[in-house]
Parts: structure tokens; sequence; C-alpha cells
């Protein structure tokens, strides 16, 4: 080596210390930006409801709030209908996701590709447009009771929805999609040797998938239905609109918009409090059970589909026709109501206009300008705090890096219902300089809908970031890509699509959040959800028939993207 | 260039990976680092490249210091065991991004991919994707990657081992002729031994994070230093014993099977010892210095030779090869024979 070159490479090597030394606090800066921001939007939140729930009026510590609540009998009722209701969803959404799973990926049969795709249509609808579209159809002056008593002479409808059958109803056909997608993802990991292992040694049928397959979808299973349970029992618009009130989700909302009796003020924090770490001690319990049943294994070959003989191939066909039509029924109903006049005592509407349409579109754009501003910027920053958290987990060894996993599943598990109420008590207070507390700055929503829907985006991005070898950025630095060039050059192209996916369903869901908006929502900031909620409340079932069109039209496109980016396999993004 | 390792060590938090190793890699060398899986031979080789940090020692490229240096400032080339070609680049992608990166002219990218790819013999593959080439084809689109930066130092992390037998032979061929003609300072790392052997100027022997021998491939094999390099590189017979006699040329050395002479090692008179002697070095024809008598326990046709498990009366089983079994009638098991092997061939070893 020349005495120059050895000059030039010192000279090089010092510009590089001085480059890395501000470049070094870039990264630092950024992990404490992102642990800063889920402090202040996830951590003092919570912490403030459970204070709250354990102080009284002067701030004093105490632990009234709690044997006030556990000595009110309504209350001990409705904590009881609540986990009745999440198991009993648990149970049913359980019997039809894992019997259509089976049928989808195990059997072939005719229609089978087309049965798969209206798997995903129940969840398109939101559960606020489903529920009403259900009482549209299914009501005690809807469609089916009408034509009952034409045909049949029925004297008295029949209570199809209103009451706790209903909610149940309600939310199985809008759930069992969860169960399903989880099974089918976890049936496609397991190695066909497996089955033809337990074939062997004499396991056929029945006994086979008892003792094999279905143990060995159980981690994909659980998280799934951890999911249903947590999302039932949270959800409070479906109940209220079917007339259920003796629910915890119910009485968290009744209480706090109240804004009367500071006692049943106090109670609904009890509630939300409650309601967390209920959540929390189920995914906890999961997550345990999960942890020591990991039998995923990548297998690169399927089991081979069974083509069922033709008797048994119609009673799949006729199962899962059924349920698809049961499914469907809501969008009926809201599709009809959405247009229809004059739609009582007859089965279907007598006249059919566009009036309602122009009245939440035309006359007042806000529903859908609100909710596409606040979940344009609530994306933007689930991008902004997401894809770095989740190449932290994913790449790093930074302390804490657990604890930001940890983190990111509580927030699947946290009830909606519990961090806007938690919202409502943290945000209160006067900002600096402002003057005004942040719950009366509309920023508050994208800010709530971004700390919801923060996971998809995180999964989405560490998901895809496993799938790109380590090695493939050090080659990238071996020829003289700087990290961020090469994260740039290599790292991004590769992950970009789950990047996508993550972010659409981040944006999907934040169209289609009611319950912790509906908390913080003020006048003129109201999103689809929210007006679907008033208009229905006020009795105007016709204009939230016509927000629910938009949403499920909206929704669906973000379905019909996410599956072209992903290639069908969002089965993952609930796990 | 030449590469220069002084005490080098990487801790991690329950174990050191690479335990006060110091090596001198002369200018155009071929230099393989040898060993079982978790012996540090690839924590090293991170290390050099800049992919590890180092936690004590250094490490020096001619006469610069490059340790704490990022890896693109040290003017390498490094050809990743699962190659990791960009997948979404084609082959020219590949091969000219680093090119680009140093905003070469146009007219100078194009001469060296050209030349590039016509030293690894894939002039023609400009155009196609990563996932439509073969195991081999993608392994020279690494090494015309690693290469094309004109790099002082290649480095080669297990290049060969996602390769068919017959596709590695030939692959390792070309690498050994490429690095000639280029003359570039080459480390290499490998878990198999036969390939160490094959392309080395000289091999490092690792075990546990540290250095066992260094010496040219011939010498390992020959003259290992201790019984585990006896033991991986090759096959080896080991009878344990108790050194008797110990003169410069001789040593005699007590064991089940008798006295044995041997070649002495690092063993003192009165010193416990195995005596390493290989089944090639072992005959059936009984006469040379050492002669054991035993009964054929079990017989391995190879083809190329075919190999016996003679137990002996003391229960010691020593393997031994006939090296041209077209001469030879195979033995039925438990008949008696004599093998023999001369003092040259066995050697004493400290049993570590």
């Amino acid at each position: 080596m020349t005495i120059e070159r050895a000059v030039a490479d010192t000279a090089t090597a010092g510009a590089m210390a001085r480059r890395t030394g501000w470049r070094a606090a870039v990264p630092a800066l950024g992990v404490a930006l992102i642990w800063a921001f889920l402090a202040v939007f996830l951590l003092y939140p919570l912490a403030r409801v459970f204070y709250d729930a354990f102080s009284d009026e002067a701030g004093r510590l105490t632990l009234d709030n709690v044997v006030a609540f556990v000595g009110d009998a309504f209350y001990r009722r409705s904590l009881w209908n609540s986990l009745v209701l999440g198991l009993g969803t648990v149970v049913t959404t359980s019997a039809l996701g894992v019997a259509i799973a089976l049928l989808l990926v195990r059997y072939e049969f005719p229609g089978r590709d087309v049965f798969g795709y209206l798997t995903l249509i129940p969840m398109i609808s939101p559960p606020l447009v489903g529920v009403l579209g259900f009482t549209f159809i299914m009501g005690k002056a809807g469609t089916v009771n009408i034509l009952l008593e034409d045909w049949l002479g029925l004297a008295r409808p029949i209570n199809f929805v209103y009451g706790l059958h209903g909610v149940l109803l309600g939310e199985t056909l809008h759930l069992f999609p969860m169960i399903t997608l989880n099974v089918i993802d976890a049936l496609g990991r397991i190695d066909p040797s497996l089955e033809e292992a337990a074939e062997s040694v004499g396991a056929r049928t029945w006994r086979r998938l008892a003792a094999i397959t279905l143990p060995l979808t159980t981690p994909g299973y659980v998280a799934g239905a951890l999911l249903v349970f947590i999302w039932t029992f949270s959800d409070f618009a479906t109940p209220l609109i079917l007339g259920v009130h003796d629910l915890l989700a119910a009485q968290a909302y009744l209480n706090i918009v109240q804004f009367v009796d500071r006692r049943l003020f106090r109670m609904g924090l009890v509630i939300s409090a409650l309601m967390v770490v209920l959540a929390v001690v189920f995914l906890v319990a999961a997550r345990r059970y999960v942890a020591i049943k990991d039998y995923s294994s990548l297998s690169y070959s399927r089991v081979a589909r069974r083509r069922l003989r033709p008797l048994a191939a119609a009673g799949a066909i006729t199962f899962l026709s059924a349920v698809m039509l049961a499914a469907f029924v809501p969008y009926l109903g809201v599709a009809l109501a959405s247009v229809g006049r004059g739609w009582s005592m007859t089965p279907f509407p007598v006249h059919y206009t566009g009036l309602f349409f122009e009245r939440v579109i035309v006359e007042t754009p806000k529903y859908v300008v609100n909710s596409f501003l606040y979940s344009g910027l609530a994306v933007v920053l689930c991008l902004v705090i997401g894809v770095p958290l989740a190449w932290i987990i994913a790449r790093t060894r930074l302390p804490g890096r657990d604890m930001l996993d940890g983190l990111n599943t509580l927030i699947l598990a946290v009830p909606g219902t519990a961090i806007g109420i938690a919202y409502i008590r943290a945000f209160h207070v006067e900002l600096p300089w402002l003057g005004v507390p942040l719950t009366s700055l509309w920023i508050i929503l994208p800010i709530v809908l971004a700390v919801r829907r923060l996971p998809y985006t995180v999964r989405g991005s560490y998901a895809s970031l496993l799938l790109v070898p380590r090695s493939l950025e050090e080659a990238a630095a071996s020829v003289g890509a700087t990290g961020a060039r090469s994260f740039r050059d290599v790292t991004l192209p590769l992950v970009w699509r789950g990047v996508l996916v993550g972010s659409l369903f981040s944006f999907m869901t934040s169209l289609q959040e009611a319950s912790a908006v509906l908390f913080l929502s003020l006048g003129g900031w109201e999103t689809i959800p929210v007006g679907i909620f008033a208009f229905y409340i006020a009795g105007s079932a016709n204009e939230a028939a016509a927000l629910g069109v938009i949403l499920i039209a909206v929704t669906a496109v973000s379905v019909v993207v996410i599956n072209r980016v992903a290639g069908a396999r969002v089965g993952g993004m609930f796990g | 260039m030449n590469i220069t390792l002084r005490d080098v060590t990487k801790r991690f938090t329950t174990t050191t990976a690479v335990d006060g190793v110091s090596l001198d890699i002369a200018d155009g060398e071929l230099f393989t680092l040898l060993g079982p899986s978790g012996c540090g031979k690839t924590t090293l080789l991170r290390m050099i490249a800049g992919f590890a940090a180092v936690d004590d020692g250094a490490i020096f490229f001619g006469t610069r210091r490059v340790d704490g240096m990022p890896p693109y400032a040290r003017n390498i080339g490094m050809v990743f065991q699962n190659y990791a070609l960009w997948p979404h680049m084609t082959v020219r992608g590949n091969v000219t991004y680093g090119l680009r990166l140093r905003k070469l002219p146009a007219a100078e990218i194009a001469r060296r991919l050209a030349a590039g790819l016509a030293k690894v013999n894939l002039t023609g593959l400009e155009d196609r994707y990563p996932g439509q080439l073969s195991g081999g084809q993608q392994q020279r689109v690494a090494l015309a990657r690693a290469l094309v930066l004109n790099p002082d130092i290649l480095l080669l992390d297990e290049p060969l081992s996602n390769l068919d037998a017959k596709i590695r032979v030939q692959v390792r061929g070309e690498i050994r002729a490429l690095q000639h003609e280029l003359g570039i300072t080459t480390v290499y790392v490998t878990h198999d031994q036969e390939e160490a052997l094959s392309l080395s100027d000289r091999v490092a022997v690792m075990r546990d994070g540290r250095v066992q021998q260094v010496a040219a491939p011939k010498t390992v094999y020959e003259r290992p230093v201790n019984r585990f390099v006896a033991d991986f590189v090759g096959t080896n017979n080991f009878i344990p014993g108790v050194v008797k006699e110990r003169t410069e040329a001789h040593a005699l050395v007590d064991t089940p099977l008798g006295l044995i002479r041997a070649r002495p090692g690092g063993v003192a008179a009165g010193g416990a010892c195995v005596v390493a002697v290989r089944p090639e070095n072992v005959t059936l024809h009984g006469a040379a210095d050492n002669v054991v008598d035993g009964r054929v326990r079990l017989a391995a046709y190879l083809g190329n030779t075919l190999r016996y498990d003679l137990e002996t009366a003391a229960g010691v089983v020593l393997k031994v090869d006939v090296g041209d079994p077209w001469q030879h009638e195979v033995l039925p098991v438990g008949r008696a024979v004599t093998a023999a092997f001369a003092a040259s061939t066995a050697i004493v070893l400290r049993d570590d």
C-alpha cells in the first residue's frame, strides 16, 4: 500500500467517524419518539383509567368504586351476561368457522372457489351496519315477519333479533370469518407427512381429525377465538341497537355519555378498567397457551384435497349456501333501506329514491370527508410509527424490544370502548400554549385511530421483514451501500407489499371504527360510523342505511385491493 | 493485500465465540477456516467483513486497521452461504449495484459487467432474475457480484454448501482457478474437510473459538497437532496409551494392543496419550513395525476402497482400508486376520 493511499484511507475513516457521530443519534431519536408516542397515547391514558377507578372525586385512593360495582346486582348480571355472550359467540363462530375452513381447505366440490371468496363478505360490513340490516329484514316489522303474517296468518311477530340471542346471532355471522381465516392459515402450515404418519398407524378420518389435525391448528385457532371474544365483549353499538342494555360495554357507554351523574360516570370508568384487565388476562392466557403449543413448521407441500361424493358435496354446498345467505341478509336490508321509502307493514319498500344518499353525501358531506381525512392521517401515523417499530422488533436487540412487541399485541386486546373512555379522561386537561384540551381538537381522532390500528401495520411490515434474510442487506453493505441506501434499494422493494397490505388493513378498519370514536367525536367531526349510530338512534334509519352502503362499498374496494396485493393470505394479520 | 488478526475476540452473552485469535494471512493466499458448526469460524469471517463488531483485538488489511470500519469502507467482496442475491434485481442489477453506487460511468459499468460475467461463464444471462437460475448459476452470480468491485479481499462463507455433490466439485475447481488467476487474498469458511484440503494454500482448524492448528493441507492431514485435528480432518484410529519411552525419532507406547512404535508427538515419557493411525496406513499383510491380531466385524465396500472394522482381543476396534478392492476378495465376518502399520504412520498425540 502506498503512503498516499494510507493517508486517503485515514481521511475517509475520519470523515466516517464524524458522520457516524450525528448519524448515530438519528436512530436513537427515532426509538425515543416511538416510545414517547406509545407512552403518551397508550400507557398514560390506560394508567389514568385505573387511577380513576381507584380514586374518589377529590383524587384520594379508595376501593369504594370497586366495592360499589361488586355490590350492585345489575352490574354483576351485566358482567355475567358479557362473559356468557363472549364465550357463546366463540362457541358458535368456532363451530361455523372450523367447519367452513376444513371444507374449503381439505375437500373438493363444485363452487369451492366461489365460497372461498364469499367467506370474506361478512367482514366487509362493519358490525354496526350488519346489525342495522338485520333489523330491517328480521325485525318485528321486518320482511320475514311481514311475509309470515301475510302467508301463514301469524298473529304476533316472532322476535328474531331483539335480545341477547339477537346479539349472539349478529356477532356470530359477522365474526365467524376470523376463525375461518386463521384456521385456513394454520391448516396450510401442517406438514402432510404428519397426517400421513397418523394414517399409517391406523388413525382414519375422524380419529385423525380429532387427534392430529385440529390440535395442530390450535395456535391459529386460539388467536382467532381471542379476537372474537374481545370483539364481542367490548362491542356496545350492536347490543344497544338491539335493545340490550345489561352488558358491560353497553353500561360503560351509557354511564359515560350521560354526563349528569358523577357517580354513574365513575362506574363507567370502573367498568372500562375492568374490561382492560379482563382483556389482558385473556390475552396473556391465550399467549401462554399458544407459546407452549407452537407447532408451526413451514411445509412446502400441501395435503391433497379429497373429492366429496355427490351426496356429501350437496350437503356441503347446502350448508355453505345457508351460512352465506344468512350472512348476506344484512346487506340486502341495508341496501333496500338506503333507497326505499314507505317500507312499513310491507315486505319490501313501496317506492325507491336517491334522497337519502343525497342527504348524507351532498347536503352533509362531512361524514365521508371526515372518515377519509381521519383514517388517512391515521394510516400516515401508523406508517411513521409502525414501520420503524416493526423493524426494531424484527432486526434489533434493543433493550425494551420485547416490551414493544408486547405493547403492540396489547393494543389488539384493549377494547376500543376502554380506549375511548381513557382518552376522555386523560386528555381533558388544557394543553400549554394552546389553552385548550386535546379533546377539543379534531386531531385526537386520527391519533386514537392510529393507536387502535397500529398493530395491523406493524404485523404486515414485520411479517415481510422476516422474509428478507439479513444477508441480503449485508450483501448490499459489502458492495458499498450505507444503511439508508441498502434500506431503500434492497429492503424496501422487498417489503413494501407487506407494508401496504398492513396499512390498507389499518385504513379499512379505521373507517369502520365506531367504539373509541363515538366517545371522542364532537359536533362537526362525525365519521361514517358515528353518523350511522346517530341517525339510527335518532330514528332516521334510512339515512343510516345510506351511510352504511357507502361504508360497505369503500371497505369492499379495500378488500379487493388487499387481495390483489397480498394474494389471499390475510389470515396471519389477526394472529 | 495481507490480513493480520491480533488477539481477535468476540463475546456473546453466555459464550465466547472467538477467543483471542491471531493469524497472518499472506497476500494472494487462499486461507481456509475449517471447523465444526459453532466453532466460531463464521463469526470470525463476519468480523473480517465488518458485520460483527470486534470486542477485543485488532484486524489489519495491509497496514490499515479496519476493525471499527463499516463493511462498505473495507473494500471487500463477500459471497454468502445462501448467496443473498437480491430477488427483485436481474443478474445485471445484482452485479452492477456496487458499481452504480460508486457512480462509475455507464461504459465502465458495462465493461466490468461483461468482464465479470465472462470470468464466471455466465455471459448472456444478464436479464434473468435469480429465481430463474440454477443453484450453481446463482452461486456464480454471487461470485461475480463480489469480484466486479476489484476488492482487496474476497470472503467466502460456505459458498458451496447449498449445491449438489457433483456441481460442488466442479464449482470448487472453478473458484480455485479464478482465485489463482486473480491472485486475490481469499478467506474461505467451510466445515467440509475435503473442500478445505483440496482448495487451500493453508488451513486453520478451529474449535470452540480457538485456532488449533494453522498449516498447509498436507501438514494438517499428516501431522495433526492434537486429537481434535486428527479426528476432524479425515478418519483416524485412536489407541489410548501411556508413553513408555521417547527419543527424538521414536516413541514406545504402552497400549491395550501391546507396545506400539510411533512417531513422538508433544507428550513426554510417562504421559497419557493416544496413538493415531489412519485406516489407509494399516495393511492386512502382517509385516511392519506394529502387528495387531483381530477378527473382521464389519466389511463396507465403497467402490474405490473397502473398509474393515477389526475387533481385537482387547476390545479395541481398528478401521482398516484396502485401497485396491478390485484385487481383493472380501473377507467374511469373523475371519481372523493380522493387521500391521509402520511406526512412521502412527503418531503420538495429546488426548484433547
